[in-house]
């Protein structure tokens, strides 16, 4: 009793020791270290009226000292009511150098969420996000905020950036579970299966983000566990009724054959290996007969190592059959049409981080899949998708010093720059070669770069070490505009929109300019170290492509064209002088199969030149091809500068009254010269031999207005939709231009040349 | 980071409001998936292996601070 009374007073002889230090340290203006951490801890409310009280007594205080006394007054003042947060709150504000996001994150933890978007608060939580721009502490503070405020588009972008900081189970269902409380933003929708021989339910929410990062609206179905055979082989199925446009097919070989687990010997696995590539391949043949849908199928993995261990690492082992099983699963995708291999143990051996699995979880709960696993899978989903609907971007627009090569040619001249066989150096040379692989699956690569020209054009024409040339590149902008300028000139060049554009630069100032100019261009952002450049435009969705046709390998060449027919524009006299000079000739024809795929890219991705902007995906385009109430038209054109290619379609439907043209699209590097006149002429020439007349429909969307006065300009009426034909299937706003077919009803350009197609009469 | 700092980031409800009585019947987000993303979270926050039994016993925080102790971890 006597003791524990005398420690009591011990402690307020103490604690008025404490403040009378402090306040001697205030009015000297020394800060006390010791004594602010120690008061801190036994009067959490007294430290904190200290802080305040004075003007600088915080500030006196060195930041190493500061910092953990903040931390710790968050700490010992949970719950402590409104004021005290408040005041902690203007605490931090005054003194950002000494507030750790960590402390910042505690703190806001602890007052409600609806004190957040007070002023002080809001505006503490913004500074310490641009201090703290990829903490995923804070970054789910502010994507929580801006949900409860309504603030949905904002909610969206940092829930995006939440996960890329943090791909951990909980943060990404977390943000999974915001999305789906915040209203449906208006995105173009994806149907995505997930079928597998394991659970896949936890790998949802992360294909989900990485198909947000994407605009898109992804719908994603689940098949019950390790239903996939009956939902790929049934007619009735979940799978059939979902209709996916993309399905993704997980089976691991653990589960196709348990023997694995045991010391089975190779000679008995390699019989029942081709029974269960067999198994998959079947039910891949019927999904690709029954559905439109891409396939993507993981190669196989076995969680289990040999049995036999160090005695099996002589001769052929089961790691070598196993790779002879994922070649021929990938030998049998290949047959088929949309089907593709991903390469699960690829993407295992280049997860940044974390174990491949839970066994306790694959025992406990069939998942296969450890964390940062689904994230890789959910990016190469991406790398499906973002092609499958349109995404890929047809140029690349590249800044030059610190991206193409190390330093600043106008101040290290020629031969001072990084570039070449060695490090600092060849980070940049692997970086072009992989830019130059681009060209081949006809993205454009382009420069957009401020310097002196004649420095920069310098290197790129004689450097030694450069791998990227002149010719690679469709457009140059080296010059000391802006780059938002720059860039918008580069569209107008190629006859692009600047969404279909990847700006790569490394200076985030350049970077942030451009999104503020240009929210539609892609700017990704370069990580620091140049060595890091290549692996990060690897991954982006938005450059791959799921076929190539002959137009993208040559599409580089094109456009090469482009820059000296602009020439020839320049040096004729007249317009129609000048369109004969280039002597241009067309070729149009029903399209066959083998045409199919461009035909896709030109539906997917012609967005100015475009009537009714129908995406229509392969699966039935194919089927207008065959279909004989239908005409899916090509065009193919050339003039004496180079083979454009085929760079136009029409879908006309033949019904009994009038033909009904339904698509009419051209790309836009074929613009200005009568291409689309005459083609339209070809049609209503070959309607007539039919029908007394032709209608056109027109849909207007932002992108195209190149062709809103196609059908007006070649004598076509606006109509009125006819009665008993309702604007259903979503077409309010379609336009009905009508045109009586006599002779000539829309004359045949007389610069342009026909050709009858080989094979055709 | 303590265990309520954890079922919050997991189950998305303010620390402030969970405690050792806490657990599948009293938040809806801590369904069957929900437990795995929290025995996942759990093991690296606290860099833990839990066996299969003590998984299935931790359906409320005071059982998961007990067992977390029994592990030898410290928050």
């Amino acid at each position: 009793m006597t003791s524990a009374h005398s420690s009591t007073e011990a402690a307020a002889r103490a604690l008025s020791a404490l403040r009378e230090r402090l306040a001697r340290a205030t009015r000297t203006g020394v800060g006390e270290a010791g004594a602010a951490l120690a008061l801190a801890h036994v009067d959490p409310a007294a430290a904190l009226a200290w802080l305040r009280a004075e003007e600088g007594s915080a500030r006196a205080l060195p930041a190493e000292v500061l910092t953990p006394v903040l931390a710790l007054l968050v700490d010992r003042m949970v719950g402590g009511g409104d004021r005290p947060a408040q005041e902690l709150g203007e605490l931090f504000w005054q003194n950002p150098e000494s507030a750790e996001p960590e402390t910042i994150e505690r703190f806001l933890r602890q007052i409600p969420a609806d004190a957040w978007d007070a002023p002080p608060i809001a505006a503490l939580l913004d500074r310490t996000l641009t201090r703290a721009p990829v903490h995923a502490g804070i970054l789910r503070l502010a994507a929580e905020r801006a949900a409860l405020a309504g603030r949905d588009a904002d909610a969206h972008r940092l829930l995006t950036r939440l996960g890329r900081s943090d791909s951990s189970q909980a943060t990404i269902h977390h943000i999974y579970r915001i999305r789906r409380a915040l209203a449906a933003p208006e995105w173009p929708s994806v149907r995505v299966a997930l079928l597998s021989s394991y659970t896949v339910d936890a790998l949802v929410p992360y294909v989900d983000l990485e198909l947000r990062a994407l605009g898109l609206r992804p719908e994603i179905q689940v098949a019950p566990f390790n239903s996939w055979t009956q939902e790929m082989l049934a007619e009735d199925s979940d799978l059939a009724r979902f209709s996916p446009e993309i399905a993704l097919l997980a089976v691991s070989i653990d589960d196709l054959l348990p023997a694995l687990a045991s010391a089975t010997p190779l000679s008995e696995l390699e019989a029942v290996g081709e029974e269960a590539v067999g198994r998959v391949l079947f039910a891949a043949e019927r999904f690709a007969a029954r559905f439109s849908a891409v396939l993507v199928v993981t190669s196989f993995h076995s969680a289990y190592r040999s049995p036999a261990g160090v005695l099996e690492t002589r001769g052929r082992t089961r790691a070598h059959w196993l790779n002879d099983l994922n070649q021929k699963l990938g030998d049998g995708l290949a047959a088929l049409p949309r089907a593709y291999l991903l390469d699960l143990p690829d993407l295992l051996a280049r997860r940044p981080a974390g174990p491949s699995e839970l066994p306790k979880l694959r025992y406990l709960a069939g998942m296969r899949l450890g964390e940062h696993v689904m994230a890789e899978v959910a990016r190469a989903c991406a790398r499906y998708v973002a092609p499958l609907k349109g995404l890929t971007r047809k140029c690349v627009v590249l800044d030059l010093d610190q991206t193409l090569w190390g330093g600043t040619v106008g101040e290290d001249g020629l031969e001072g720059i990084r570039l070449g066989g060695t490090s600092p150096g060849i980070e940049y040379q692997d970086f072009q070669r992989y830019l130059q692989s681009l060209t081949g699956r006809g993205i454009l690569l382009t420069i957009n770069s401020k310097n002196n020209y004649d420095d920069a054009i310098e290197v790129i024409r004689s450097h030694p070490g450069m791998i990227l040339r002149e010719s690679d590149f469709s457009a140059i902008r080296i010059n000391w505009q802006p780059k938002a300028e720059n860039l918008a000139a580069i569209a107008a060049e190629l006859g692009l929109g600047v969404d279909q554009m990847v700006f790569l630069d490394d200076h985030p100032n350049e970077r942030e300019l451009m999104r503020q100019a240009f929210p539609r261009v892609l700017v990704p952002d370069l990580p620091h170290d140049p060595a890091l450049y290549r692996s990060v435009v690897e991954v982006l969705p938005e450059l791959q492509t799921l076929v190539v046709t002959e137009e993208d390998r040559g599409r580089r060449e094109q456009y090469q064209v482009i820059r000296e027919r602009n020439v020839a524009r320049e040096q004729s006299k007249s317009l129609e002088s000048y369109l004969e000079s280039l002597a241009i000739e067309v070729e149009i024809q029903a399209a066959d199969d083998g045409q199919i795929p461009r035909l896709l890219q030109l539906f997917q991705r012609t967005n100015q030149f475009n009537l009714t902007t129908r995406r229509f995906e392969l699966g039935e385009l194919a089927t207008f091809a065959q279909d004989p109430a239908y005409r899916l038209l090509a065009l193919r054109a050339r003039d004496r500068f180079g083979d454009h290619g085929l760079v136009a379609a029409a879908l006309v439907r033949k019904e009994r009254a009038a033909w009904r043209i339904d698509s009419f699209l051209m790309s836009c590097r074929v613009i200005g010269y009568g291409v689309e006149t005459a083609f339209l002429s070809a049609v209503a020439a070959e309607a007539r031999r039919e029908v007394p007349a032709l209608i056109g429909e027109f849909v207007p969307t932002k992108k195209n207005a190149p062709a809103k006065d196609f059908y007006p300009r070649h004598g076509f009426v606006r109509s009125e939709p006819e009665a008993g034909r309702s604007a259903g299937d979503g077409s309010a706003a379609v336009e009905l231009w009508r045109l009586e077919l006599e002779p000539r009803s829309v004359p045949w350009p007389v610069w342009i040349t026909v050709l009858k197609p080989a094979g055709q009469a | 980071m303590k265990p309520e700092d954890v079922l919050a980031k997991v189950f998305g409800v303010p620390a402030r409001e969970i405690d050792d009585r806490t657990s599948n019947r009293t938040l809806p987000a801590w369904d069957s998936l929900g437990h795995m993303t929290l025995i996942v979270e759990l093991e690296s926050t606290y860099a833990v292996s839990f066996s299969a039994e003590e998984t299935l016993r931790m359906n409320d925080l005071g059982t998961i601070k007990r067992v977390l102790r029994e592990r030898g971890a410290t928050w």
